[in-house]
């Protein structure tokens, strides 16, 4: 049962993004047909046209195996193995330490912000 | 479907399923599904005579769900919602500073470096959750496998040095953690972010989502303006 419920589920998220794909292509968007379906699902769940319950488990399971969704892109680098052979210093200083950075930068940036709207609200 | 198609979607299942209850159970990072499915399934179409053609026709079932994926991306938000409302300034600065800073910093270095433009289009997003970010990578030119790589490497670093950060830079709000490993390192930080507590994992994805989002709409328009600089 629980499987037969979670794949109807999952067919209302495919059912969404098939919408969205057709808006996009109709109107010649620049925005991708997912992303359309995701903020029409999002439109249709503010309103209670949709309850949550009918689908929650079915988009549970997909975020869930989210991973097992890209390993084959990733097994796709196979055609690149040279390229990246070639790069292959760069892009790791690029991921390592550029990462680290970005992390750090924002971590900061955001405590401040919290520290600062929290002051202005208790008016200390 | 031919057999090396059937066998393709099989082994990968079969992979994956393996590994994930492995790493369930052992939580060694090397046992990650991220890392090590990917690693083995290469060397499987590189020493066994399966065409990479195959490969990819027999696993485009789960390439397609992606995209359905991103449209479950709904449910957290609307689960969320008073929590999205209530820190909209916070989470949203947050992410357009600290989005922008990762997108220029990346492309800045892929100018040092001498990136070839497939490389440096596809390492763009690479901080953006991986449905969104090969979207993403394919519009600007760069390659969607290249893509998913950068972005799983972006989030193993961030996942192993986002708490060593937090001790380095003194961080106390659950709420800077989470937008930290939202932005900085999508769904794989997110899952470390679980793991400091509920609060910070439910910012980090609320930060991913909104990154996502934000750089699904930004991320060809900077790119765009940065080529022509």
């Amino acid at each position: 049962m629980t499987v037969i419920r979670v794949v109807l589920q999952v067919c209302i998220c495919i059912l969404f993004n098939e919408i969205g794909k057709g808006l996009s292509q109709l109107f010649h968007l620049p925005i991708p047909g997912h992303v359309i379906g995701l903020v029409l699902l999002l439109l249709v769940l503010k309103q209670e046209w949709l309850r949550m319950e009918w689908l929650e488990e079915g988009a549970e399971w997909l975020l869930g195996e989210l991973l097992l969704f890209f390993i084959p892109s990733v097994v796709g680098v196979i055609q690149f193995k040279a390229l990246l052979a070639e790069n292959s210093l760069g892009l790791l200083f690029v991921m390592g330490v550029g990462t680290l950075m970005v992390m750090m930068v924002t971590a900061w940036f955001v405590e401040q912000l919290y520290r600062y709207r929290r002051r202005g609200h208790h008016g200390e | 479907m031919g057999n090396e198609e059937i066998f393709s979607f099989l082994i990968t299942l079969i992979c994956y399923m393996f590994f994930k209850s492995l790493y369930h159970k052992k939580k060694i990072l090397f046992f990650s599904p991220v890392l090590i499915c990917p690693i083995l399934l290469i060397f499987l179409v590189d020493y066994v005579p399966i065409s990479y053609q195959a490969y990819e026709k027999g696993t485009q079932l789960f390439t397609y769900l992606l995209q359905p994926a991103t449209v479950a991306f709904a449910i957290p938000m609307v689960k969320h919602w008073q929590l999205l409302k209530r820190y909209t300034i916070e989470l949203l600065s947050g992410v357009i500073f600290g989005s922008t800073f990762a997108l220029f910093l990346t492309l800045g270095l892929s100018t040092i470096f001498h990136f070839d433009p497939i490389i440096s289009n596809s390492l763009a997003p690479r901080s953006i959750t991986t449905p969104f970010a090969v979207t993403i990578a394919s519009q600007i030119g760069g390659n969607q496998s290249l893509s998913a790589a950068f972005v799983i490497l972006t989030g193993v670093v961030g996942m192993v040095g986002g708490t060593w950060i937090i001790r380095l830079i003194r961080i106390q709000s659950p709420l800077a953690k989470g937008v930290m490993f939202g932005v900085g390192s999508h769904g794989i930080g997110t899952s470390k972010a679980f793991e400091l507590g509920e609060s910070e994992g439910t910012f980090s994805s609320l930060a991913m989502i909104l990154s996502a989002v934000l750089g699904m709409l930004l991320i060809p328009i900077w790119v765009g303006l940065f080529i022509k600089i």
